[in-house]
């Protein structure tokens, strides 16, 4: 073989190789430049920290003794709000962590993003990857706040990361679906009247703090259409129940959701800078 | 692809809806130029430059940098080309000079074991490099628009694409800018640059193409254009215009006359110094009083006038 043919032969996976170490490259310097901003905006970063500890300092406890434990089935109400706490913090943190994408969008940063030589999903890709980081350090900051107020978890370290997982599938759903919401709406004030009005009913109607079974029978369809129950049914089960199959069951829908999220927020990507150019 | 022109546009058009902010563009820029896009505002430069740039689509005609096409070829025109926006990027006031330049040199793949030089070498070159660690919300509005430039070069592009480089800013922030850009002629970039500023055109531009409501006006050198206009420019103010003007037309030496404003008239002559006294003749036969009569050189915004019936400097400039 010629050295030519050699060079061509390898030719493709080297620059498929390359392809791949840019990619890095750039979600890298993304998910750096989303590090920096959250740290230099420290008053933001130290109260979106401590907020869902809070939250179950004050809420658990002091709700908690109005709880009638044989309907949550449970005397530890702070373990049984936990996995609510920590959906709704992830909830929450996918609304605020679309900003930057919107302020990307609105001041025009995001134009010149695209008119460089990077791939158009390195940016919400980006996102995902801080938000994972984020989101992954605030779980286990409220597990060790949990655990200091008294919560043992019946399944363990394994059970530690099997929450990570459920929780790396929430905020891969909730930062795709914002992100998509943000790249859809004309402006940030759109955003947040829409966000203000989802929220609170994915909150209330899911099963954060009242049981599926305690529930009236309208109640607990809608409950049950809401993604949101199904990573508290996983985690709740995980934190006071023991391994079930349910576990698995539930994070597989859960999984799903995060799929059709984040096809969804592809789209409305494409669909903003497809008006301008594709590729 | 040497031999390619940097950019070529054909019919290239942009619609929204029933508007046509681009109306069919024909370019062509030669490598090492620097090619300038004047307009007034809203005359279709951004929307131009947008689809150059590969952010917009085209509705009509096509258009190719450096021999790729800017629908079909996207990413190898995006490895090719820096684009300075109109408005510095304010998402970024977070972070420092160095930390948005480093970024930037990631987001163009430039090797992280050359990403300090060259950060630092670009930053250099915009006289930035003892700013560099001061947060970017800092900077002045010429600072941002430098540091806007150096991210612009960071890749090395074959064309640059700026949009209203000095807009808004200091007389002596608009020469610094002036100096990098030519700077960067000299190193082999060609340069595409948008700007309703008639001297920076002049001044600037080795050629350049005048647009106005999305259509390619006229296209030449600076100088070709302004002597398409005539040898010099009588500016005459006064309170008769349309008596002034009826008397004039047609006169020897008075190549074409133009209103511009209810009392301003401007006069295309071969040679001032010898029309002035035949002017001041016709004038007092017409009993047209004149309050002020001066002479310059023709500049681009006759050339505008000229071909547009309207001036330049009336479309708003900030």
């Amino acid at each position: 073989m010629s050295i030519d043919g050699i060079i061509q032969v390898a030719g493709h996976p080297s620059r498929s190789f390359e392809g791949l170490r840019n990619y890095n490259q750039e979600v890298l310097a993304l998910a750096r430049r989303w590090w920096i901003e959250t740290r230099r905006d420290r008053l933001n970063l130290v109260f979106s920290v401590i907020q869902p500890a809070v939250w179950m300092a004050f809420f658990g406890i002091g709700v908690g003794r109005t709880v009638d434990e044989s309907i949550i089935g449970t005397s530890d109400y702070i373990g049984f709000m936990l996995p609510g706490i920590i959906a709704f913090t992830i909830v929450g943190n996918g609304v605020s962590g679309a900003m930057p994408l919107m302020w990307d969008k609105e001041t025009g940063y995001l134009d010149k993003l695209m008119s460089m030589p990077i791939a158009r999903s390195s940016v919400i890709v980006s996102r995902f990857v801080f938000q994972l980081g984020l989101n992954s350090t605030q779980v286990i900051i409220m597990l060790a706040v949990a655990t200091l107020l008294g919560v043992r978890i019946e399944t363990g370290v394994a059970g530690i990361l099997v929450i990570l997982v459920a929780g790396g599938l929430l905020t891969m759903a909730f930062t795709a679906a914002f992100s998509a919401l943000c790249y859809r709406v004309a402006n940030h004030g759109t955003f947040f009247a829409i966000t203000g009005f989802i929220t609170l009913p994915l909150l209330f109607v899911s099963s954060a703090f009242v049981p599926l079974h305690a529930m009236p029978g309208w109640m607990n369809v809608v409950a049950r259409l809401n993604p949101v129950t199904y990573a508290i049914e996983a985690v709740r089960a995980i934190v006071l129940t023991g391994w079930e199959p349910a576990i698995a069951a539930n994070l597989a829908i859960l999984a799903v959701f995060a799929a059709v999220c984040l096809v969804f927020g592809t789209n409305e990507f494409r669909r903003l800078t497809g008006n301008r150019v594709g590729g | 692809m040497p031999g390619n022109p940097a950019i070529a546009a054909c019919n290239l058009a942009r619609a929204f809806g029933a508007f046509r902010a681009v109306d069919g563009v024909d370019l062509q820029v030669e490598r090492g130029e620097i090619f300038g896009l004047l307009g007034p505002n809203g005359a279709g430069k951004t929307t131009t430059i947008r689809m150059l740039t590969t952010l917009l689509a085209p509705t009509a005609g096509r258009a190719t940098v450096c021999g790729f096409d800017v629908l079909t070829e996207a990413p190898e025109v995006r490895k090719r080309i820096g684009y300075v926006m109109q408005e510095v990027p304010r998402a970024l006031y977070l972070l420092t000079a160095r930390e948005r330049v480093a970024m930037e040199s990631s987001l163009y793949h430039v090797p992280h074991g050359e990403t300090r030089t060259r950060v630092e070498g670009v930053l250099d070159v915009v006289g930035l490099l003892s700013h560099a660690d001061q947060p970017f919300r800092t900077f002045s509005g010429g600072m941002q628009k430098r540091l806007d430039l150096a991210c612009g070069m960071l890749h090395q592009p074959d064309v640059l694409v700026l949009d209203e480089p000095t807009l808004g800013l200091d007389v002596q922030s608009r020469h610094g800018i002036w100096e990098y850009i030519r700077l960067l002629q000299r190193r082999g970039v060609t340069i595409l640059l948008a700007t309703n500023y008639l001297d920076e055109a002049d001044r600037l531009c080795d050629r350049l193409t005048i647009i106005d409501h999305g259509r390619v006006v006229v296209t030449g050198t600076p100088a070709d254009l302004k002597r398409s206009v005539g040898a010099d420019v009588l500016q005459v103010t006064t309170p008769n215009a349309d008596r002034l003007c009826r008397a004039v037309e047609g006169q020897p030496g008075i190549l074409r006359v133009a209103t511009t404003g209810e009392s301003e008239v401007h006069m295309y002559v071969g040679d001032a110094a010898a029309t002035i006294p035949a002017l001041m003749g016709l004038a007092a036969a017409a009993r047209a009083d004149l309050d002020r009569v001066t002479y310059t050189q023709p500049t681009l915004d006759d050339v505008f006038l000229l071909h547009t019936g309207r001036e330049l400097r009336d479309g708003g400039t900030p």
